[in-house]
């Protein structure tokens, strides 16, 4: 295959070799700057070019089938084979543009290009191919809009290259590989640029293809939403619906016998009534209480002090511990007792304890 | 705090006088060394470089990716880098 291409810069560095390759031109050795490439197909192939102008339908017909003669073209070799079989109204060759020429094509699409020196005809030269890949320039100027008005934003020309691949492909076939192409750039679209409205040329059908798939994923998210809340019945505006959660006890003037009716406490009763007939003081009652209660929470017993009415029976929930209460509470008993001891053995110790070491011990011992 | 880099912070905090062209962001050494053999040697040129293209973000980048080979996000990196230094300077 041979691409009459006028300007082959617009190709990749590879498919610029393959191009060369195909046609026996001799690359030189090692990846070099995609100039060299460019000029060595400038050399052989569009010197091909001006010998056989006839037989570009039959190349056509060659890649693609006879009936979607004009998009098909445009679909596979786009770049290629583009621009020589269609016969445009407007210069096709970009490279023979003066630079006048050039800024005045580039401002029919609405582009304000800057001075055409050298450095910047290269870049001018291709943005204008580009967009007169993409058609006439009433329909691109909508398009080259939000282009050239989102500069700063990489977001804009993001959407801008979507747009143009998507204007390739919808322009080609009425196949399934457009199909693919708007429903990915779908979710791009809706961010919120509003370019959909002002596609002309292909937008009639894409719009329609847009308002229908947007549909599609509204649905499924409002039958997900009721699986996931089938109690749904209140349908507050904004869906938030309050449960009331479990009150502090002994706050805000609650008593605990009210805390207690929605509180897990088990077997506070039992403590209650026992830590009442004896002191608060004394744990043994206390410990023999919870030694039947197998599972307490531990702040139930300071509060054993503080309540006094009666109380409705508790729900007895067990709960897990490592150590019963009763256990810990004997510990934390004899530990305290302990040192209760060793503070009264040492208490009096005011004589020299270097001096008269036998006497203290022995008034250590009688103040016991 | 937004996703800048360090380089970048640097270069749009002054004026860039004399700085080479690997003082931009995005321009590491071999960018550089590329852009010097075109005889962009100062973070200057470079700068009217950008200045020609109308400060056109997308165009810069696109016109410093084929003449130093830089990827797009070195590219959009030196592009947003000379952006900002143009609001604040220029």
């Amino acid at each position: 295959m041979s691409e009459f291409l006028q300007d082959p810069s617009v190709l990749t560095k590879d498919k610029l070799k393959s191009a060369l390759l195909a046609h026996n031109v001799a690359l030189p050795n090692g990846e070099q700057r995609k100039g060299v490439y460019v000029d060595l197909y400038l050399k052989n192939l569009t010197a091909q070019n001006r010998r056989s102008a006839a037989p570009e339908p039959a190349f056509s017909s060659d890649e693609e089938p006879p009936a979607p003669v004009l998009s098909g073209r445009s679909r596979s070799g786009r770049k290629a084979t583009r621009k020589t079989d269609r016969v445009r109204p407007e210069e096709i060759d970009v490279t023979e543009l003066t630079n006048e020429g050039l800024k005045d094509q580039l401002l029919k699409y609405g582009v304000n290009a800057g001075p055409i020196v050298a450095s910047t005809r290269k870049l001018y030269e291709k943005k204008l191919q580009k967009l007169l890949d993409q058609g006439p320039p009433e329909t691109v100027v909508q398009l080259s809009e939000p282009a050239v008005t989102g500069n700063s934003q990489n977001g804009n020309t993001d959407s801008d290259q979507y747009s143009d691949k998507e204007e390739e492909a919808t322009k080609a076939e009425p196949e399934p590989e457009p199909e693919p192409v708007p429903v990915v750039e779908r979710p791009m679209r809706s961010r919120g640029k509003a370019p959909v409205t002002t596609r002309t040329r292909s937008g009639q059908h894409k719009i329609e293809k847009l308002s229908a798939v947007e549909q599609t994923p509204k649905t499924p998210d409002r039958d997900v939403l009721k699986e996931l809340f089938p109690n749904e019945t209140l349908n507050t505006p904004t869906g938030i619906s309050a449960t009331r959660r479990q009150p502090i006890k002994g706050a805000a003037g609650r008593s605990f016998s009210d805390s207690w009716r929605d509180d897990l406490r088990p077997r506070l009763t039992e403590i209650r009534h026992t830590s009442s007939s004896s002191s608060s003081s004394s744990y043994t009652e206390t410990r023999s209480a919870i030694h039947r209660t197998n599972a307490v929470p531990l702040n139930a017993l300071p509060l054993s002090s503080i309540l006094k009415p009666a109380a409705p029976p508790a729900v007895q929930v067990k709960t897990r511990r490592r150590l019963p209460v009763w256990l810990q509470l004997l510990l934390l008993s004899a530990v305290a007792g302990f040192l209760f001891f060793v503070y009264q053995a040492m208490e009096t110790n005011e004589m020299n304890p270097f001096g008269q070491s036998a006497s203290s011990g022995a008034l250590g011992s009688t103040s016991k | 705090m937004s996703t800048t880099s360090q380089k970048h912070r640097d270069f749009v905090a002054e004026p860039m006088g004399d700085k080479p062209v690997t003082a931009l962001s995005g321009i590491g050494e071999v960018l550089g060394k590329k852009l010097e053999e075109q005889g962009f040697d100062k973070a200057f040129v470079v700068l009217g470089q950008f200045l020609l293209l109308r400060k056109d973000q997308e165009l810069f980048a696109e016109w410093l990716k084929d003449t130093s080979g830089a990827n797009a996000r070195q590219a959009a990196s030196c592009s947003q880098c000379l952006t900002e230094w143009c609001d604040a300077f220029l």
